[in-house]
């Protein structure tokens, strides 16, 4: 316990502006990807996100004989 | 229902020029390829060596080539999916004759050695901002054409497409900061390590967000309108896009294993590479299972085998890729051309298949008619495979001997080969990869040639279509 408290040990007066940046946009992204896996396999939102995948196939026209 | 006028006439140019650029990319490739193999192939003509033509084959390969096909698909992919014209034709023209010219640009420049020494970003300042500018009109371009869709959700190739457009922007930016001394000669604003740092994040993020997160937009609208069938799971696409955006970025580092770069750096790059497989072996399956149920269809529609076969190579070379960048295999793999190899089964295999894949489906759809000889099809499809299949392996062969002969010892410490003996040692697989690189011309050639009558087919059967009536 005491060897982790020591690999984890962290001196915060001498993080930088740099550092912090680095710290938060790193949690940031993490706590990100965590809301957008949760969100997109939520069994709610299947149907929402699954009625999508038709989108190519609903295109009002058929191919180059509608062109400019 | 009023009618959707589409803009196809710059998209049919960017598709053939994709097409001619895939020959002469590869070509280049063929040739100093071959040179290595026998360099009595330089002719003691500076303009002609390996260093000289080896930027000009990648940037021919990477950018002409593959923003064409970026172009074209991009193109098509958002006026399909938003039922909508362009936003500009006109800024569409200027897109694809400014691309055109920095090509030309690059022909002329990189042969001279007018070089800024960047690996995939050697061509010099004025070149540099020329490409910024073509770059963000068609940024602009695809994503007001998107803003005037009249579909309400915006399809998740585009989404692809548009991470591409925004991540680029700033790396191409970023990376080619630099100081100018005169019309052709610039340095980078970054020095040592950081300008190292800075060349890699640039370097990696090239191959991820221009031939990774672009060709999967090709992949994500065209396997689906050329199996016809929708995407496996919209909800595993989303997640692709969003993992890949936010994981993409932090890959540089892997690049810089053992050197002066903070050692940590280079294991955060390689943990992230890691957790790449995830997204990346979801985004394959996707595409892969859209043909669930339907897998009969790769009997017949050559097409759709290259589809399918870009995504086993897309699957295999993203478990590869941070494999290699694990420190303990990079300690072998590094400076070796097992790198080649790799980046190879990604470039031929994944990028180079998708794109004609897509492209085959573009000049059927855009000339209205189906391809002169669907055998010519399948002999490309084989060609490409066969001739990817034997270049990389050469390059596998080639990169563990290399790393093995480099690191042996014997029991007095002392380096077993000289380094002039791992390099004559390399030379059978140096000429096997060149027979493959022949290969995978070949079949380029062979595309062209099929375009080329398929084009000319469309044109005879509207004059027939036109008399009669």
């Amino acid at each position: 316990m005491n060897n982790l408290r020591e690999y984890f040990h962290t001196n915060w007066a001498a993080m930088t502006l740099h550092d912090w940046l680095g710290l938060i946009i790193t949690v940031g992204a993490f706590l990100g990807m965590v809301w957008i896996y949760s969100y997109a396999f939520n069994p709610k939102n299947k149907d929402r996100f699954e009625s999508q995948r038709q989108i190519p196939f609903d295109e009002e026209n058929s191919d180059s004989e509608n062109e400019k | 229902m009023e009618e959707t006028k589409y803009d196809f006439d710059v998209v049919r140019w960017f598709t053939i020029m994709a097409v001619v650029y895939l020959v002469v990319g590869t070509l280049v490739g063929v040739f100093i390829a071959s040179e290595l193999a026998w360099p009595a192939l330089n002719m003691d003509i500076a303009e002609i060596t390996f260093g000289r033509l080896r930027p000009l084959h990648t940037n021919a390969v990477i950018f002409a080539f593959g923003g064409c096909a970026l172009f074209a698909t991009s193109f098509y992919a958002v006026q399909r999916t938003g039922n909508t014209s362009l936003w500009s034709p006109k800024m569409a023209w200027f897109t694809f004759w400014g691309w055109n010219l920095i090509i030309v640009a690059a022909v002329i420049t990189l042969p001279l050695g007018i070089t800024q020494s960047k690996e995939y970003a050697e061509l010099e300042w004025p070149i540099d901002l020329a490409i910024a500018v073509v770059w963000l009109s068609w940024g602009l371009n695809f994503i007001m054409t998107i803003a005037k869709r009249k579909t309400s959700h915006i399809y998740v190739a585009n989404w692809f497409f548009m991470g591409m457009f925004v991540m680029i922007t700033y790396l191409h930016v970023v990376n080619s900061l630099a100081i100018p001394v005169g019309l052709w000669k610039s340095y980078s604003i970054f020095s040592g390590v950081q300008d190292a740092m800075i060349q890699w994040w640039w370097g990696h993020n090239a191959v991820g967000f221009y031939l990774t997160a672009g060709f999967l937009g090709m992949m994500y609208y065209f396997v689906p309108k050329q199996a016809n069938r929708p995407v496996f799971s919209y909800r595993l696409s989303v997640l692709h896009f969003w993992a890949l955006m936010f994981g993409y970025v932090w890959l540089g580092a892997h690049h810089l294993q053992y050197t002066a770069l903070p050692d940590w750096t280079g294991s955060l790059g390689a943990a992230v590479s890691l957790a790449m497989i995830i997204p990346s072996w979801g985004g394959a399956i996707n595409g892969m299972m859209t043909l669930s149920g339907a897998w009969d269809k790769l009997r017949t529609d050559y097409i759709l085998r290259f589809l399918i076969m870009s995504l086993a190579f897309y699957a295999m070379s993203t478990f590869e890729g941070p494999v290699m960048s694990s420190k303990t295999v990079n300690a072998l793999s590094h400076y070796t051309d097992w790198t080649i190899g790799h980046v190879h089964s990604g470039a031929l295999g994944w990028v180079g298949m998708v794109a004609a894949g897509s492209l085959y489906h573009l000049v059927e759809k855009l000339w209205n008619t189906r391809m002169y000889s669907a055998k010519l099809v399948n002999t490309h499809f084989w060609t490409a495979t066969i001739g990817t299949v034997v270049y990389i392996t050469a390059m596998w062969v080639s990169g563990i001997m290399q790393g093995l002969m480099w690191r042996d010892y014997d029991e007095f410490g002392t380096l077993t080969y000289t380094f002039a003996e791992s390099v004559a040692a390399m030379h059978p697989y140096y000429a096997m990869r060149a027979i493959g690189g022949a290969i995978y011309w070949l079949g380029g050639v062979i595309m062209l040639y099929n375009v080329i009558m398929t084009v000319r087919q469309a044109a005879a059967q509207r004059s027939t279509a036109a008399a009669r009536a």
